[in-house]
């Protein structure tokens, strides 16, 4: 045997289906998945559906149904909250050994953390299309159909593969995991209520404007919102794709650095 | 290094012995790995693995044994000084070693919501096997670890003891010329322990592996090592086989006890008594107990009723006489001191310890 190393793509390969074993035997974790954003959509939607009633907030909202509004926004937030909680396994994999374990098999280091970010995408995926299904038996149409549905996963993908290498490095130099737990809110939170999630840029003052604009949740949902308020508004489009992507090859970067020389055991 | 409070005086260790032929699988040039915050764990060490050999690291806890195995498959940097496996630097062919090596870690390193064959399946891929390969090496090892039962059952599901044969079990599928084995049967039964020993001696037995281990039993080292290295403070205290080891502390052990009642002056007087035998090498008092001390004769079993006729002649009363043979226990003693130890370790090194611990007893 030609004694080489092994692929990244197939290391990568690999890790994905290790995790996707993991996660198709995890049945609470599925149900969990479908159902949070669920609550999101049912009682969000109609705690807020009576704002569409006033005129003023109909206006800011840009839409004149608050599900519309309110899907594209639930969607960011599941797929960040996707992402951001993937450096878990890395700490677990760590206590179980089983870092160690892959770290000692001839695979690129970089593929573990490559491997976990597509079994995020995937299973954002299936969780985004299960929302628009839910939001499409809630008297939701998207403007922009099949086509825009695809669109709108290929964002939800890319924030959450963004949030995922984000979390994956910081786990590269934390063991517990309350630690990450107190780094990951500390980044959700101020990120969701600083984007323009749950309510319009136009309803914030200045300051909060100018931080939700530059924020990279505002990058998924602002396309995602037009997609499936409007219809294939191009500019925001392509710049909330170039961000998003720009966005995703630092943080892969920084993963990659992280995991190929400063990974703490 | 002074052994502490011990009554064996050690011998210089018999030079190491050899075959000339025999290929070095394992090689570490004055290695020295310091921790930030300055802990030395491997200070200096240099030491030898030869091809088909089974190699013990002996130690205490914190003696630097893991994070030698650590640095020698590639998880850990040295600080200073070279490591080769199989030929190939550790510090430079990464890859080269990556795939010689097989390496079972103290932790169960298995996935409980994988089954055990998805495993080894996974572990199989990680080495690039062919889809027919895989499927011949999955089924070889299961049966090596006598799992093939079970091959289907979520890893959730075994016994500590299955948990660990499954663990070994991956670390072998790649057929690797070098097995590091850290802490194979920490934490396991008797009976399992044994059961692992014999899988150890098979792998070197039919597939001529090179086998490295880690271990804090005595008997264990004793059992299957063909050499045995004690590791103390990551220095290498001594390398040998379990018997030289044995022989270099050169003598019996005679334990006796005067009677409580035995005054001071006759006390000493047998003492002088017994000093002035020739077979006796040295007599010392044991510890605390005033009344108990140790003799050190070349042959205990010649050397004991001698013993007796020469305490026969004075009149003193002995209430307890015990006579023993070195075990490894004592020359682990004498290398090492027998002084406890602080584990340096950190709180996430002891909740994984005690996370495995509760693994192997379900």
């Amino acid at each position: 045997m030609k004694a080489t190393g092994i692929p990244l793509l197939r290391g990568a390969y690999y890790v994905f289906w290790r995790e996707m074993k993991r996660l198709f035997r995890q049945r609470t974790r599925i149900f969990m998945a479908v159902f949070q954003p669920v609550i999101w959509l049912v009682l969000m939607g109609n705690m807020m559906a009576g704002l569409t009633d006033n005129p003023y907030a109909a206006q800011m909202l840009g839409v004149d149904n608050y599900l519309i509004f309110m899907t594209p926004g639930v969607m960011a937030m599941s797929s960040l909250f996707g992402g951001v909680f993937s450096g878990i396994s890395i700490i677990w994999d760590r206590r179980l050994g089983f870092l160690q374990k892959m770290l000692t098999a001839p695979i690129p280091r970089f593929s573990i953390p490559l491997g976990k970010i597509w079994a995020i995408m995937l299973q954002i995926f299936l969780q985004m299309l299960i929302i628009m299904a839910i939001a499409y038996l809630l008297g939701v149409r998207f403007a922009t159909g099949l086509g825009g549905v695809i669109a709108m996963l290929l964002y939800s993908g890319l924030l959450g593969s963004a949030m995922g290498g984000i979390s994956l490095a910081v786990a590269t130099v934390i063991k517990t995991p309350e630690t990450l737990f107190a780094v990951v809110n500390f980044l959700t939170m101020p990120l969701i209520f600083s984007s323009n999630a749950m309510f319009p840029l136009a309803a914030m003052p200045l300051w909060l404007q100018l931080i939700a604009r530059y924020n990279p949740v505002s990058y998924a949902v602002l396309p995602m919102r037009s997609l499936a308020a409007v219809g294939w508004i191009w500019p925001d489009l392509l710049t909330g794709f170039f961000m998003l992507l720009l966005l995703n090859i630092v943080i892969l970067l920084v993963a990659y650095r992280r995991f190929e020389r400063g990974l703490v055991l | 290094m002074e052994s502490k409070g011990e009554y064996l005086s050690r011998r210089e260790p018999a030079q190491e012995q050899t075959a000339p032929a025999r290929r070095e699988m394992i090689r570490t040039e004055n290695l020295v790995k310091v921790f930030p915050g300055g802990n030395r764990a491997v200070d200096g060490l240099t030491f030898s693995v030869y091809e088909g050999e089974i190699f013990g690291f002996l130690g205490p806890n914190g003696a630097g044994k893991s994070t030698t195995i650590m640095i020698l498959t590639t998880l850990l940097a040295a600080t200073e000084g070279r490591a080769f496996v199989s030929g190939y630097n550790v510090s430079r062919d990464r890859e080269q070693v990556r795939l010689h090596l097989g390496y079972v870690s103290q932790v169960l390193a298995v996935d409980d919501a994988l089954s055990g064959e998805e495993n080894l399946w996974l572990q199989a891929g990680f080495y690039n096997l062919s889809r027919q390969e895989r499927k011949k090496r999955v089924d070889e090892v299961l049966e090596l670890v006598g799992l093939q039962q079970r091959r289907k059952d979520l890893v959730e599901t075994y016994s500590g003891g299955m948990r660990k044969r499954l663990d070994i079990a991956a670390g072998l599928i790649h057929r690797p010329r070098v097995l590091f084995l850290d802490e194979p049967t920490l934490g396991l039964d008797i009976q399992t322990r044994r059961e692992i020993w014999s899988y150890i001696r098979r792998l070197r037995e039919e597939a001529g592996m090179t086998i490295l281990l880690t271990t804090h039993y005595m008997e264990e080292a004793d059992q299957i090592c063909e050499r045995i290295g004690i590791i103390d403070h990551g220095r290498l205290m001594v390398v040998d086989t379990p018997a030289n080891l044995k022989k270099s502390l050169g003598g019996d052990l005679i334990f006796f006890d005067f009677a409580a009642a035995t005054g001071e002056e006759q006390r000493e007087r047998a003492l002088q008594r017994l000093r002035e035998q020739p077979f006796i090498q040295k007599i010392s008092p044991r510890g605390s107990e005033a009344h108990g001390f140790v003799a050190v004769t070349a042959d205990g079993e010649a050397d004991l009723p001698r013993f007796f006729a020469a305490l026969a002649e004075i009149n003193v009363k002995v209430s307890r006489v015990t006579l023993k043979v070195p075990s490894l226990d004592d020359v682990f003693l004498a290398f090492t001191g027998s002084e406890l130890r602080e584990e340096h370790g950190d709180k996430e090194k002891h909740m994984q310890e005690r996370f495995t611990m509760r693994r192997l007893r379900t």
